[in-house]
């Protein structure tokens, strides 16, 4: 993380940026899903993305990590400045770049191995370890989210046999294996029961500790919980973005305002 | 909690510069995967052309009145494809006259009328009938049926159809057991595991609501079946019948040891007679390189590749179709 | 002290429809019985064939079945040479066979972006899965048997592999299109490249369902005759060279089944046991396997 990228509005304040959205627009074929979108998501801080279904916040997040390049016909274009580099630019290695900016699912996606494999497979596609290097970095990920204690005398057995609170939390840890910088979370909570959810949002404060995250979710309570700072997005714009107590208790524009009193969404 | 080793997040920025290395995977993967794809158009027009070309000998020959010609006399070198073009579709027909009804029959039952755990298990029967080899069949119809049919069913038949106007015809001749009927018979065990099939997993996918409303206003499962099911199904039970067509059309060994062998043309079922399959099964290995029977039978091949080509792809566009959803 | 019960009168609405009403429900008890009857004589069929193979196969069944080569009529002999030649020929066209079936399985669910000619390659597929068999078995001759001069084990192979591909591809892509969009994006997420999202997680969350299909191919093929006859022809002595003519069950049984010696007839009836239980039990494994997979999944 040599090249960190100054964001002149936030000087003073929060500083430093993971990444640095700037006039993003994005096609799904014809439909303009995304306009012109400028946000920054501050280095080792909570950003919650919030607003109704289909206002683009999901879209968001998958144009942070290039998924949208396994879909022919979706095409973004604008800036996303991550380490120095425009991500959208075609020069970037997207492995690369996924490897660097991790994401987890809504509904916890265990791979059809165990455990221990499905940690280990994102720490091989990137990097050349030993046997006990790997196991160390097994077991920290693990510890990290809390499942340690929970799988440690199963390691090798099918993850498929865990709860779905547990999955996710696999999900997590085998994010974190691969050690990227920036953490996008697709509404991680919303297929969990309550007790699960709320460990999950420990985590999360324990995760900023060290990566910036990014979090879309339903659930404005979660997002006031979770997030510093929240941004709300409405038919594909962005409406408003401040810290989570100014957004929840003096909103600006009369949309949020609408939205988060619960008067639409 | 044990703290993090130092090294989770301090990774030295790794390029995000797209390298050469890592695009190679991919590359190479498509291109194997392709020519895997590629290489089953290539056995198909291999099939096709290799066909057409051995039989030129015999089209250009004879022209088109080898189709018609229901000669087949090696010693005057004279082969025409009409009587075994005849077998191949007569013994077909009387094949899916049986299995039509029959598999229809057992796949209401299984959908309708049975108990499920019941289900499970003859459907699973039903299956294994579609497995078993088809050299079985022929040698279980050659030992077992073909006496059956001259000893008890042929009399039978010719006794009180034999002189109805009109159709007593089919049921003419000696008795001899094997031929066009025992023939069909065989076939329509063959192919009706396989209509069976299709036929139950169409009607399993109806939506249930359709089914019910009807229920709702007092239909019999049959009511339902004829008025709701069948016309809502018609095209993929279509598609299921095609698919046995083609099995009954280019079967060999199970017609070979019962269709009696003889290049005879005529209206009775019990007359001995020949399809395309079996007549290639039983003359290829008596024929010399490069004769002209052997061209004959290779047209005769390519002919049958013709018949159920067109079948097939029937079959496919009417299962492509026919299942909504 | 008990109260009075009167139950309610039967009303004249139960009468509705009258004699349509009885029409009806003759008609649906006869449809019920006829297909009864059809689901019995289907059955009845199958127990036919398999009593008729236990009964006649069974008789003939020995020790030296398995050890003794085909001989002269009168002089005993087994079916060594070909059982050995079936399993060589069938176990190496599924060896073949099963990648190639695979990648063009893989072929036709992931590269979507080709468009026309993944339609075209699927449609061929399909054709060639019912394709009549004896036909592959003059293709092969004229491309492999003729320009060789021989037969040969090898052609045999060729043969089956031809049959027995399009089974694995149609299972190999309907398993891969189960395999749900989160998975494979995750994948994806993790920073895999393509080949190793489709071969580490795609192909293995599918495994279960490719295995039966490959289960399903083998049994297929294990009991096809007419691709064989004119490829690998059959050798009436011991022989494992894949450039010779090679011995085989169904080839066998179809020899010795139409001779007029009564030994060569029941040789005939063991093999017919012994490949039909092959099949069949090959079958029920499959089937087995793939509701245990399908429900360790859910």
């Amino acid at each position: 993380m040599n090249k960190i990228i100054m964001d002149d509005s936030m000087v003073g304040n929060t500083a430093v940026s993971a990444l640095a959205i700037s006039n993003l627009d994005f096609w799904y074929g014809t439909n303009h899903a995304l306009k012109n979108i400028s946000l920054d998501f501050p280095l080792r801080q909570v950003t919650g993305m919030i607003g109704p279904s289909g206002c683009g916040k999901s879209t968001l997040l998958r144009v942070l990590n290039r998924m949208y390049d396994l879909y022919p016909g979706q095409r973004a274009t604008g800036q996303v400045l991550f380490d120095g580099r425009n991500i959208l630019s075609p020069g970037v290695d997207v492995n690369v770049l996924r490897s660097r900016i991790g994401m987890v699912f809504q509904k916890p996606t265990p791979f059809p191995m165990s455990i221990y494999d499905n940690i280990a497979f994102g720490v091989h596609l990137h990097e050349r370890i030993s046997r006990a290097d790997l196991d160390q970095r097994v077991e920290s990920v693990l510890r990290r989210v809390a499942l340690w204690n929970e799988v440690k005398d199963r390691l090798n057995t099918s993850a498929a046999a865990l709860s779905g609170g547990q999955q996710q939390r696999l999900c997590i840890a085998r994010t974190i294996a691969t050690r990227p910088e920036v953490i996008l979370l697709d509404e991680p909570t919303s297929a969990l029961d309550p007790i699960s959810t709320a460990r999950i949002e420990e985590l999360l404060d324990e995760l900023k500790q060290e990566f910036s995250i990014a979090i879309v979710t339903h659930n404005l309570q979660q997002a006031a919980r979770c997030a510093d700072r929240v941004a709300f997005f409405y038919m594909g714009e962005l409406v408003e973005v401040d810290t989570a107590d100014r957004m929840f208790t003096a909103p600006q524009a009369k949309r949020t305002q609408d939205y988060i009193t619960g008067r639409f969404g | 909690m044990m703290e993090l080793p130092s090294t989770l997040t301090a990774r030295d920025g790794t390029a995000l510069d797209r390298n050469a290395r890592g695009q190679y995977g991919d590359i190479i993967f498509g291109m194997i995967a392709r020519l895997a794809g590629w290489s089953i158009l290539l056995v198909m027009a291999g099939i096709v052309i290799v066909l057409v070309r051995g039989g030129w000998s015999a089209f250009s020959t004879f022209g088109p009145a080898f189709i018609t010609s229901t000669a087949w006399n090696p010693i005057s070198h004279n082969f025409g494809a009409a009587t075994s073009i005849f077998g191949t579709l007569a013994t077909t027909v009387v094949a899916l006259a049986f299995a039509v009804p029959f598999a229809f029959g057992v796949a209401f039952w299984l959908v309708e009328l049975a108990p499920a755990t019941l289900a499970r298990f003859i459907e699973t029967a039903v299956q294994l009938l579609a497995a078993v080899p088809s050299i079985i069949f022929g040698m279980w119809g050659f030992f077992i049926v073909v006496p059956f049919m001259a000893h008890y069913v042929e009399p039978v038949l010719t006794h009180y159809l034999g002189h109805v106007p009109g159709i007593g015809l089919l049921f003419h001749g000696a008795p001899y057991g094997t031929g066009l009927l025992s023939g069909g018979l065989i076939l329509a065990i063959m192919v009706t595991p396989f209509i069976c099939s299709v036929m139950t997993d169409v009607f399993v996918s109806i939506p249930a609501v359709l089914k019910e409303s009807a229920f709702g206003l007092g239909a019999t499962r049959w009511e339902v079946m004829r008025k709701i099911v069948l016309p809502w199904s018609r095209q993929a039970v279509m598609g299921g019948i095609m698919l046995g067509t083609g099995r009954a059309l280019g079967e060999t060994m199970a017609v070979t040891f019962v269709i009696g062998n003889s290049n005879h043309l005529g209206w009775s079922l019990f007359a001995p007679g020949n399809t395309i399959a079996s007549l290639i099964a039983l003359e290829f290995p008596e024929s010399a390189a490069g004769s002209l029977k052997l061209s004959a039978l290779l047209a005769l091949g390519a002919i049958l590749m013709v018949i159920s080509f067109i079948t097939l792809a029937c079959s496919r566009i009417f299962l492509r179709r026919g299942i909504p959803g | 002290m008990s109260v009075q019960k009167t139950s309610p009168a039967v009303g004249d609405g139960w009468q509705r429809g009258g004699a349509q009403a009885v029409r009806r429900r003759v008609v649906e008890r006869l449809v019920s019985v006829l297909c009864y009857v059809a689901t019995m004589v289907v059955l009845f069929l199958l127990f036919s064939i398999l009593w008729t193979l236990v009964v006649r196969g069974g008789a003939g069944l020995s020790l030296s079945t398995f050890i003794h080569s085909t001989a002269a009529p009168g002089s005993g002999g087994g079916l060594a040479n070909a059982i050995m030649g079936s399993c060589e020929q069938t176990g190496l066209a599924a060896l073949i066979g099963t990648p190639v079936g695979m990648m063009i399985g893989i072929y036709l669910s992931e590269f979507d972006q080709d468009g026309r000619i993944v339609s075209l390659v699927r449609f061929v597929s399909d054709m060639l899965l019912s394709v009549p068999s004896i036909l592959v078995g003059l293709f092969i001759y004229l491309i492999v048997v003729e320009p060789a001069g021989h037969f040969s084990g090898m052609a045999g192979t060729l043969a089956l592999a031809v049959l027995f591909v399009p089974i694995v591809v149609r299972t190999t892509e309907d398993m891969l299109r189960l395999v749900p969009r989160a998975m494979r994006e995750a994948a994806y997420a993790l920073g895999a490249p393509g080949w190793r999202v489709i071969l580490s997680i795609c192909l293995r969350s599918a495994r279960g369902g490719i295995m039966t299909g490959v289960l399903l191919a083998l049994a297929r093929i294990s009991g096809e005759t007419a691709p064989l006859l004119f490829t690998s022809l059959g050798n009436l002595n011991w022989s494992t060279s894949l450039n010779e003519p090679m011995a085989s069950l169904p080839v066998t049984i179809y020899q010795y089944a139409g001779s007029a010696y009564d030994d060569w007839v029941r040789l005939a009836w063991t093999g017919a046991l012994l490949i039909t239980v092959a099949v069949l039990a090959t079958n029920i494994v499959a089937r087995w396997w793939l509701t245990r997979n399908g429900s360790a999944q859910q």
